[in-house]
């Protein structure tokens, strides 16, 4: 089976900086696939790459086997496929639109008559439990958990079959983050769909993701299935990472 | 709506808003209701020249007996008239230049960018002299001149503006979504670019009151019989040893204007644009 | 006992009416001892360092509170109470290092800046020496040439490094760190909280830690505060408090941290994560009974009635929690 995403020896420079170097990492369809790493170390360019957001000074991705275009005619095609989920959901929804134009904005590239694109609003919104009084709220008439909800909704209502989530805990406190983290767990087994998780968290990326890179000043430090790279890592770096993650449960045991 | 009465409210929450209001509407009564309770500003009441205010004449008359209330409230209306024009039609001029700068990026950002610095590059009076000598005086000139001056000055801030809401995650989302480049243009940069692009449209009313006043001062404004704060001032100055009158009435409009203007255009900045507030 | 707080009450006037974001906390620390108060958003917890600092917002206002630091008292609700100890008696350092330095001064500047005050009599060279050596001591290397740097020239982490180093200077008698941490990768927070922790032996001071992250309090303090909806409702040693969470909050959290080495299950549907159900309640209209009633596992009728008192755990002084079920057979 085609790989949902296939990036081969991604290279970025940002002037001096290098952003990627020599990336390659495959996603297989349906699983969930982290990408860990602290500051600068490439994680989100790595994203924004596979989202289009940021082309490659070489190197090469494929979204189902089909290389990232420029224009609108493929944007439109992959905007089918691939949705983003960015950092902060609440701010990725336009401040002065009500919640039904951002959905029915959809609907108009899905060129589907908005009454069915309301028709299947109401299901998503039903499955992420938000109540239908949002449809006529603005972003910020509802509260930052709504909001958060309110992007994922729109972004399945795109039908993706792979979603990327940028820091999908980032802000949010240990007692409502598992909230998010099972909504996304649900939604993916429920759909089939291929997920990415962006994130500095590796407790969270080593529980829901059955394969994970370890990214570091723009490389790939070590890349393979969670067991293995959490419970046997290879390289220097992810051992630090792993050591220096401070845990309750180190102290359990007193 | 109802932001437009929450905006009034917080304006009038304080001090500096209230006064910036209270000007404003003082302004605006004396421009709509002093032509209504005095003679025509054109006749000539010889007997009366350089009458103090009185009865017939409420602020007095200049040196030709000419009724002051009648013609100052005139040339406010004129000003104000000017100013409003002026500000909306470069504004709006200006925001789309702007946006479709900020948005496009690349060469058209540089071209539109490189054009407004030549344009700011001359002194406003200067390059009013230039246009007037190619067009002739005039109002038309005027408002032609003044707004070309003003669109850089909305257009820089809205191509800022674009350039930073391009990077935020709301319009992010939205190309993501592929939704359609104008759509987004319409829909998501230009209600989130006019908020500071009201609060400089207000406070360049203003500048644009001062600037006509100046132009016809130095007589390359309105021209006579019609008045205006400017020729008001330059004429009342030539007589100001007959009496002072006319040129303290006029210069005390432009003073009350302009600076109702600018309180309430500050005023409104702490209520829409709290961040850049002071930072001026 | 050098440090002890008692009762501090805040109200914070907002525009939607009086919001109580601390009630009645009390906190002791003892010296060279670091005191772990965690809480999440919007447990007031930030609230309880800028009232020691005397930093609180303009639309704040202390309704109660004395802390005794040293052996000297302080009226909390008095304006500027801690003012004479700022600086001398207490430092703080912030999530973000940029509050505490100056960016068109070098570091060498502000560090001999906080010599001076300590110490006037003392001489230029003499400062210039503790000073490098207080940048050496909290591991920045090169400290000859730090001190020409400016603020802007270092990496977040270098930079609270030298807002450590700025504390180590002071010799406070209470340390106060917010969220140090928070915005930092995890291996500099590790370096950083060995800093922090050196600096405390050296001098011997009090540590007062504010952090949502219970992995932070458990693998670097002596002792445990817990705060919820600005009201402390256990307090502890940290082994006390782990082994034997007094109140369900307490233990609802500590479930909901994810264990580093919690492997992932096979099948997908054993992989989820723990949540607290539920808000918190509104800080303007405290409800009647237990603070934490409406989202707790294990409550009964008299907790939405009856408010509790610090009651001990386990029979432990030392180990108080605000729970019913202690005193209820």
């Amino acid at each position: 089976m085609t790989d949902a995403i296939a990036v081969h020896d991604a290279q970025l420079r940002f002037g001096q900086t290098v952003a990627l170097e020599g990336v390659s990492v495959s996603v297989p369809q349906g699983t969930c696939f982290g990408i860990v790493g602290e500051s600068g170390s490439g994680k989100t360019t790595l994203m924004r790459a596979m989202l289009g957001l940021q082309r490659l000074d070489a190197g090469e991705i494929r979204i189902l086997g089909t290389p990232l275009q420029q224009g609108r005619a493929a944007l439109t095609r992959r905007a089918r496929i691939v949705q983003p989920i960015f950092q902060d959901p609440a701010a990725s929804l336009s401040p002065r639109s009500r919640i039904r134009t951002l959905m029915n904005e959809v609907g108009t590239v899905l060129k589907e008559p908005h009454a069915a694109t309301h028709e299947r609003l109401l299901v998503i919104l039903k499955r992420l439990g938000l109540p239908d009084s949002v449809i006529d709220k603005y972003p910020h008439e509802i509260s930052g958990g709504q909001a958060r909800r309110v992007a994922i909704a729109r972004a399945l209502l795109m039908k993706p079959s792979i979603l990327i989530a940028d820091e999908p805990t980032a802000g949010l406190d240990v007692s409502v983050q598992g909230d998010l983290l099972n909504l996304l767990q649900d939604i993916r087994r429920a759909q089939n769909i291929t997920l990415v998780v962006i994130s500095h968290n590796l407790a969270v990326v080593r529980l829901i993701a059955e394969n994970a890179v370890v990214m570091r000043a723009g490389k790939v430090v070590e890349i393979g299935e969670v067991g293995a790279l959490f419970g046997a890592p290879r390289e220097a770096y992810t051992k630090e990472l792993l050591a220096a993650w401070p845990s309750v449960t180190h102290a359990a045991s007193v | 709506m109802s932001e437009a009465i929450w905006a009034l409210k917080r304006i009038c929450s304080e001090r500096d808003g209230r006064l910036g209001l209270a000007f404003t509407i003082a302004i605006l009564a004396f421009a709509l209701l002093g032509p209504l309770v005095s003679p025509d500003p054109n006749v000539l009441d010889i007997k009366a020249r350089f009458a103090a205010p009185g009865v017939a004449h409420l602020l007095g008359t200049d040196n030709l007996g000419r009724d002051l209330l009648a013609r100052t409230s005139v040339g406010t209306r004129y000003a104000l008239t000017l100013a409003v024009l002026i500000v909306v039609i470069s504004s709006v001029i200006g925001s789309l230049i702007g946006i479709v700068a900020g948005v496009a990026g690349g060469w058209v950002d540089r071209a539109v960018t490189a054009v407004f610095d030549i344009v700011n590059a001359f002194p406003p009076l200067i390059l009013a002299f230039a246009l007037i000598a190619l067009y002739g005086k005039g109002s038309a000139t005027f408002v032609f001149l003044v707004t070309v001056v003003f669109i850089p000055q909305f257009g820089r801030m809205a191509r800022a503006r674009a350039r930073t809401l391009r990077n935020l995650s709301f319009i992010e989302a939205e190309r993501m979504l592929a939704v359609h480049p104008v759509t987004i243009v319409v829909r998501h940069y230009l209600p989130n670019v006019a908020g500071p692009i009201i609060v400089l449209a207000s406070m360049n009313l203003p500048v644009v009151i001062a600037f006509e006043a100046s132009l016809s001062f130095l007589g390359f404004g309105v021209q006579p019989p019609k008045s205006s704060l400017g020729t008001l001032i330059k004429d009342g100055f030539v007589s100001i040893n007959q009496s002072w009158w006319p040129t303290i009435t006029a210069a005390l409009v432009l003073a009350v204007a302009t600076l109702g203007a600018t309180l309430l255009g500050e005023a409104l900045r702490r209520v829409i644009d709290p961040k850049s507030a002071g930072a001026r | 006992m050098a440090i002890s707080l008692r009762n501090l009450s805040v109200d914070y006037s907002l525009p939607i009416g009086t919001a109580h974001a601390l009630r009645d906390v009390s906190l002791d620390i003892q010296k060279g001892e670091m005191l772990g108060l965690v809480g999440e958003s919007g447990s007031g917890k930030s609230t309880v360092a800028f009232a020691l600092m005397g930093l609180l917002a303009n639309n704040a206002r202390v309704t109660s509170g004395t802390a005794t630091i040293e052996g000297r008292r302080f009226d909390l609700t008095r304006p500027n109470a801690t003012a004479p100890l700022r600086g001398r008696g207490m430092a703080m350092i912030f999530q973000d290092p940029m509050l505490s330095l100056n960016p068109v001064f070098t570091i060498g500047t502000q560090l001999i800046e906080v010599l001076r005050r300590r110490s006037p009599a003392s001489d230029r060279k003499t400062r210039m020496a503790q000073a490098e050596d207080a940048l050496a001591k909290v591991k920045l290397g090169n400290p000859k040439q730090r001190m020409e740097q400016y603020p802007h020239e270092l990496s977040g982490g270098m930079r609270q490094r030298v807002v450590i180093a700025m504390a180590l200077l002071s010799e406070p008698a209470l340390l106060i760190a917010d969220e140090p941490t928070t915005a930092l990768d995890v291996t500099v927070e590790a370096q950083i909280m060995r800093e922090i922790i050196g600096l405390r032996d050296r001098i011997g001071c009090a540590v007062l830690l504010i952090t949502h992250s219970l992995g932070l309090v458990t693998e670097h303090c002596d002792r445990i505060a817990v705060l919820y909806a600005g009201e402390r409702l256990e307090s502890g040693s940290v082994r006390d408090v782990q082994r034997q969470p007094g109140h369900p909050y307490t233990r609802m959290l500590f479930d909901c941290e994810v264990p580093i080495d919690r492997e992932r299950h096979a099948d997908a549907a054993q992989n989820r994560f723990t949540v607290i159900a539920g808000e918190l309640p509104d800080p303007r209209r405290r409800p009647p009974g237990c603070i934490f009633n409406g989202r707790c596992d294990v409550s009964f009728e008299d907790c939405a009635k009856v408010v509790p008192g610090d009651y001990p755990v386990a029979g432990n002084a030392a180990h108080a929690a605000r729970c019913l079920r202690l005193v209820t057979p």
